[in-house]
């Protein structure tokens, strides 16, 4: 049996920021993550926008901390020593239904403070994108938006949490929670814990994680989303993020320039299908939409299609949830129970929340040498060559590249392998390997070779993203 | 530093190139290539079929890479190997980079000799998860012929141009089961030859108008769902392994946005692709003596 102050259930996003805000405070803290790694659930897939907040309803918590957050981005970006790109964000309409809905969104954002938002006319818009179809008739600009990597965002914030003394227990699953006086004792497949908080963040589980222990009013309808990635050399990329308001009040439609400079499409509406398989239906809505808001992309420049799966939170009667759920069904155990858009946003403020709250319920001291800034890996992409080759002198393994696509070095791969990396996805979630117009097939077998030998394990072993997804000998169950 | 003539890529063109290009009477080349032997993919296509046109006889791929790594040999041209180029420049500069260093490098001329890629299965709308076990065919090649892996046991071919052929032979002669191979059209993609020597001998079925619309599996690819075009309906496959062997695309990438600068050559597959290696060396000779003078 393991003690701890308090356990955080679930090593998304929102787990990972509750760890780093947790260790703000002189805690014992431990983060339980059922999987090989950080950031594979929800967190590995979605749009990526870092949200202005001017869709959110005034005076909502989701409403404030969205604009909180954005207008901090900066500082804890530079903070985690994470990309963040504000490229800011046009979304726009064709007819004047949309019109209105922009209109009233800009109001909106007025009354909320979203600085710097305009509306604009269709032709300035055009200007500022000339990648748009014809048409437009109105668009909202808002210089705020911008987009930030998913689960680089998680990693920094995971590794600047251990830096400050949390466990982290990996391929750790909790299947069961008892509460006694003042204290939850936790079952996993690894070790019992005993914790006299917990903070819920299993994603897509956290109702039924709640269930393990106390009843919830609300439960978690999953359904899936798709997207494509088109290589970043394509020709008429935009460079800001586009949002597609329908006349008819349908499904929207995002283009996101990333940060590595590939464009991401999507999301697709889908019914009923909740996996994080890509769908047929899904996929077609992207191509079409695609190809009518941004007629100028080649859409034979896509390098990759994806699925996500959204964590829709309803009330008993089936009803949707619009807010931020969480929920403290007792003394020291908070749950963030279907947070999705704009989840990646808020994750910081959310994990600030809920720490606060039980630091206060466990009458905890500030951890006075609490350090927030973590020192990302050393990446030579893009930098000034000067820089690179002093980077080579210092450690030649910068000067040999392994992915020619994404051009990251060997010394970049090492470190992600030094710093948790176990999995060829979890290299590509820390450097970028493979994320490129080849998707791995050049760098694999040199990712594998590196892989087993820092790891200790043979080639066989590695695996694409934990136990049976082995690369080798044609998966190893059936050996 | 300075050259009068760097090539980058040292697979069958540029090495042709730089012979031609020293015979031709210049006597300042640099070689580079990402790789640390000669011959480019030469080395890992094991079998027979290269050089029927210069030699008169069919050589292995090692085979004929020594055989134009010797020629090479005789010359004075650089080969600088283990030496990614990073990039290359309007001002006629490329920067390499090795385990010493980054080095920019002036030149009067350029061939691009870097060959091509394969197409890989994320540029397709194939719907389904991501598994473990996919890998194009070039990828999977490699990873057998020059690292000894062993990739699967039930082994389906997605695309039926040479390189799926000599894939699907290469499994068969290793106990392998290849299912099939799946093809789009209503002809195979590669050539008679290859077809005759390939697939024929070891009865492995192509099926026509038919594609690949789904893959299963969450840990490792367990199968996927073929769709016959024809309105044959659809079928679930089990298999451990997909091979794509969907095409090879010219690899430019370093010189995009220059436009066509006079000193600017190409050889071999990043100027088109060439099925036969006779003929990229043909080319690449000409191209060396050009880009010589
Ligand atoms: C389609 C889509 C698009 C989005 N786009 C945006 C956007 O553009 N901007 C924005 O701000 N937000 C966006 N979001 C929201 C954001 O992605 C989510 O709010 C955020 O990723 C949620 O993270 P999480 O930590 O709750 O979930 P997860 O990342 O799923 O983490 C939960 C973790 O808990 C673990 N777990 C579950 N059960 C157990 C157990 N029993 N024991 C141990 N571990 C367990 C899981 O393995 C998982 O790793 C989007 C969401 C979706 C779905
Ligand atoms: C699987 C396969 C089987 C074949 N079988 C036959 C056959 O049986 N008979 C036949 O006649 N022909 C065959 N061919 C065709 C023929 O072999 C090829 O067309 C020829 O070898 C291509 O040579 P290349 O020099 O253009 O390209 P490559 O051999 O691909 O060489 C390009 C080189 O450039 C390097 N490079 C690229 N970018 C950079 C960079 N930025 N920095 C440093 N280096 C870089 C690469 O590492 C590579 O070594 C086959 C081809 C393949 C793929």
């Amino acid at each position: 049996m393991q003690s701890f102050d308090v356990v955080v259930i679930g090593g998304g996003l929102l787990g990972c920021f509750a760890a780093r805000n947790l260790s703000r405070w002189d805690l014992h803290i431990a983060l339980i993550e059922a999987r090989e790694d950080v950031c594979t659930g929800i967190s590995r897939a979605n749009t990526a926008i870092v949200y202005p907040g001017y869709d959110h309803r005034p005076g909502t918590l989701k409403a404030k901390m969205t604009v909180r957050a954005n207008g901090s981005f900066d500082s804890l970006c530079r903070e985690l020593d994470v990309p963040f790109c504000r490229c800011g964000s046009l979304m726009v309409s064709y007819g004047e239904q949309a019109d209105a809905v922009l209109r009233k969104k800009y109001e909106n954002g007025l009354s909320m403070g979203v600085s710097e938002l305009r509306l604009l006319r269709g032709e300035e818009a055009v200007k500022m994108e000339p990648c748009l179809a014809p048409g437009v008739t109105s668009a909202l600009y808002a210089p705020t938006a911008g987009t930030v990597n998913p689960w680089e965002l998680g990693i920094a914030a995971c590794e600047n949490a251990v830096a400050n003394g949390i466990a982290l227990c990996l391929n750790t699953r909790v299947f069961a929670i008892s509460h006694t006086t003042d204290s939850y004792r936790i079952e996993t497949n690894r070790d019992v814990f005993s914790a006299r908080a917990v903070i819920n963040c299993a994603g897509l589980y956290a109702d039924r994680v709640q269930e393990l222990v106390f009843p919830t009013s609300v439960h978690i309808v999953p359904d899936g989303a798709d997207y494509l990635v088109l290589d970043k050399a394509a020709a008429n990329l935009p460079t800001h993020i586009i949002q597609y308001e329908p006349e008819d009040g349908g499904k929207g439609f995002n283009a996101v320039p990333t940060v590595e400079g590939s464009l991401l499409l999507g999301p697709s509406e889908r019914d009923n299908e909740t996996d994080f398989a890509v769908s047929e239906k899904g996929i077609s809505f992207v191509y079409g939409r695609a190809g009518r808001i941004l007629p100028g992309l080649d859409l034979n420049e896509v390098i990759r299609s994806f699925a996500a799966v959204r964590p829709n939170p309803r009330r008993e009667d089936g009803s949707s949830i619009g807010s931020f759920v969480i929920e403290n069904p007792a003394p020291g155990f908070w749950s963030l129970i279907g947070i999705k858009t704009p989840g990646l946003t808020c994750a910081n403020e959310l994990g600030s929340y809920v720490a606060e709250r039980a630091a206060e319920q466990l009458a905890a001291e500030r951890n006075e040498s609490f350090d927030p800034c973590r020192k990302g890996i050393k990446k030579v992409r893009g930098i000034p060559l000067e820089r690179r080759n002093a980077a080579i002198q210092a450690d030649p393994n910068f000067g040999e590249v392994i992915c020619c696509c994404e051009d990251v070095t060997k010394a970049e791969v090492l470190d992600a392998i030094r710093r948790g990396a176990t999995t060829l996805d979890g290299v590509k979630r820390r450097t970028g390997t493979g994320m490129g117009r080849c998707q791995g097939s050049r760098c694999q077998q040199k990712l594998i070779t590196l892989l087993a030998q820092e790891l200790g394990i043979s080639e066989e072993e590695v695996t694409k993203d934990g136990k049976g997804s082995e690369i080798l000998g044609g998966g190893r169950d059936e050996n | 530093m300075k050259t009068e003539l760097l090539i980058i890529g040292a697979g069958a063109a540029g090495i042709a190139a730089a012979t031609a290009a020293w015979d031709a009477g210049c006597r300042d080349i640099v070689l580079a290539d990402r790789r640390e032997r000669p011959g480019g993919i030469l080395p890992q296509c094991l079998h027979e079929g290269f050089g029927h046109a210069q030699y008169g006889r069919e050589l292995t791929g090692p085979e004929y890479a020594q055989q134009i790594a010797q020629k090479l040999n005789q010359t004075g041209v650089r080969l600088v190997l283990g030496t990614e180029v990073l990039a290359v420049y309007g001002n006629k500069s490329a920067v390499l980079s090795d385990r010493s260093g980054l080095t920019q490098l002036h030149f009067e001329r350029l061939i691009l000799a870097s060959g091509c890629r394969e197409k890989s299965i994320g540029s397709l709308p194939v719907v389904g998860t991501r598994p473990a076990g996919i890998f194009t065919a070039g990828q999977a090649q490699e990873m057998i012929n020059l690292h000894g892996q062993d990739l699967g046991k039930e082994i389906l071919i997605l695309g039926s141009g040479d390189l799926g052929f000599i894939m699907a032979r290469q499994f068969a002669q290793s106990g392998k089961h290849v299912i099939a191979l799946v093809e789009k059209e209503a002809h195979y993609g590669g050539m008679a030859r290859n077809y005759h020597r390939c697939v024929e001998p070891y009865k492995i079925p192509i099926l026509y108008h038919t594609t690949v619309a789904e893959i299963h599996g969450s840990g490792r690819i367990t199968g996927v769902t073929l769709r016959h075009l024809d309105g044959g309906g659809e079928e679930e496959i089990p298999c451990d392994t997909l091979i794509t062997a969907l095409g090879l695309l010219p690899e430019r990438d370093l010189v995009r946005g220059l436009g066509e600068p006079e000193w600017l050559f190409f050889a071999g597959n990043c100027h088109r692709v060439h099925d036969l290696v006779d003929s990229a060396v043909s080319e690449a000779e000409r191209i060396g003596r050009a880009a010589a003078e």
